[in-house]
């Protein structure tokens, strides 16, 4: 499955935020993206998750635009973002099922709680949200984006929060997405930990992606 | 239905789980038929018609705290995003909000009814299937129209002011049917001098609940 996002100009009042950007998330790719707060790269998240619109451009899924079959968009592209997505008053495992059943995932508390044991937070799966540190919700973002086992894996700053370990479990679900042929953007402040698994790596500059150097 | 259903099982299992909401929600309903009740009171000139004026403001007012508590719920973390990425039908998702807002109302319906029974000294037995009735009308009609207004209301910072000052006008026919047939109800035992206003409430209730299904999924994407 290909996202592929062009021409994509945003504006937000009179600030520009995007201008003709393009981007295209190929399968089993890693794509880094860097640039500096403020150039757009959640913007441009935003608008490949199908969150938000774009003034002008074209987003794709496999050359189908992805406003004419939403809702299938939606179940292929998984989303973390840096907001937490999730109901603060619900458990993990709460969260999760209510998200997978509606996302039409066949045995969601199942699914659920293999995500949990996966990312290592089955031991918390029926504690509150809300009482979680940012690295333990970081975690359930996670699990939350990889419930419909998408094909498109969007990241944005999946590192924020983390120790080590659970560092180590952020590359460990990109290397197994790469691996099963899932297309992965990662938007980061932190490259050096993920560079060596990056397929390429991209900045934004003046609302543009361009290649890094 | 089984999206529908969901929807409405988390909401309220939020709203369960935050304590302070509740007591709120109940405190500020009940000062409010209180502070009503001493102002017409304490000889009352026409007490059917006090009493449902006031059964109905308090509820309006309780239900914008209501709809404004389901609101943060899907902004303050960003529920409600994840809820649109899930691809669920928009329809289903608007229904099942509904449906957790008609549940709040009433269960706050069901709190203030005897309040005002008591402070007004109006009501019996005999009518009380009347009342419920009229209520269930009302409330239906309040839950869709507010859960549609609510989302309309998304991402702005006056957005309780806002809630009020739209939505009250905008029920303004179902406050007016309201009021009356639960008047007719509590002061001469019938409903039928004003029975028409059924067919009025019957109609908006439909009006939202339709409305939604064309403009819910366009208030829902309408985004910056």
């Amino acid at each position: 499955m290909i996202l592929r996002a062009e021409g994509i100009q945003k504006r937000f009042d009179t600030r520009v935020v995007l201008r003709d950007a393009a981007i295209e998330i190929g399968p089993g790719s890693i794509t880094l993206l860097l640039g500096t707060n403020g150039s757009g790269k959640t913007t441009l998240c935003n608008i490949l998750a199908t969150l938000l619109s774009a003034d002008r451009g074209a987003v794709t899924l496999d050359g189908e635009p992805v406003a004419r079959k939403r809702s299938a968009a939606r179940r292929a592209i998984g989303f973390a973002s840096h907001r937490p997505l999730l109901y603060l008053g619900l458990t993990p495992l709460e969260n999760l099922s209510f998200f997978g059943g509606l996302a039409g995932v066949a045995s969601p508390e199942r699914r659920a709680m293999e995500l949990l044991e996966r990312l290592g937070m089955a031991p918390f799966a029926r504690a509150p949200v809300e009482r979680f540190s940012r690295g333990m919700l970081q975690r359930i973002v996670l699990a939350r984006a990889l419930l419909t086992d998408p094909k498109i894996l969007l990241l944005d700053e999946p590192y924020t929060g983390l120790d080590e370990s659970g560092v180590a479990v952020v590359n460990e679900v990109l290397r197994d997405a790469r691996e099963r042929g899932t297309g992965s953007l990662v938007i980061t402040h932190e490259p050096e930990r993920v560079r060596p698994l990056a397929t390429r790596v991209l900045r934004m500059q003046g609302g543009r992606v361009e290649e890094a150097a | 239905m089984k999206t529908l259903l969901a929807v409405t099982m988390k909401d309220l299992r939020l709203h369960v789980r935050d304590a302070r909401f509740l007591a709120t929600l109940a405190l500020f309903s009940a000062s409010l038929v209180l502070i009503l009740s001493v102002a017409f009171g304490p000889i009352f000139n026409d007490p059917a018609r006090e009493a449902s004026a006031t059964l109905w403001a308090a509820l309006f007012f309780a239900g914008v705290l209501g709809l404004t508590r389901a609101l943060d719920l899907e902004s303050e973390s960003g529920g409600g995003d994840a809820l649109r990425l899930t691809g669920a039908d928009p329809y289903a998702l608007f229904l099942g909000k509904t449906l957790a807002n008609l549940i709040l109302i009433s269960a706050d319906f069901l709190l203030i009814l005897p309040l005002v029974s008591i402070f007004f000294d109006v009501g019996n037995l005999v009518v009380l299937p009347g009342v419920l009735g009229v209520a269930a009308l009302a409330l239906v009609g309040y839950a869709a129209w507010g859960t549609l207004f609510a989302a309309l209301a998304k991402g702005l910072r006056a957005r309780e002011l806002l809630l009020s000052v739209v939505l009250f006008p905008s029920l303004v026919p179902l406050w007016i049917g309201a009021v009356k047939m639960t008047n007719a109800l509590w002061g001469d035992g019938s409903i039928d001098p004003v029975r028409d206003w059924i067919k009025v409430l019957a109609v908006m209730d439909v009006l939202g609940l339709a409305l939604a299904a064309f403009l819910y999924e366009l208030i829902q994407e309408a985004t910056e």
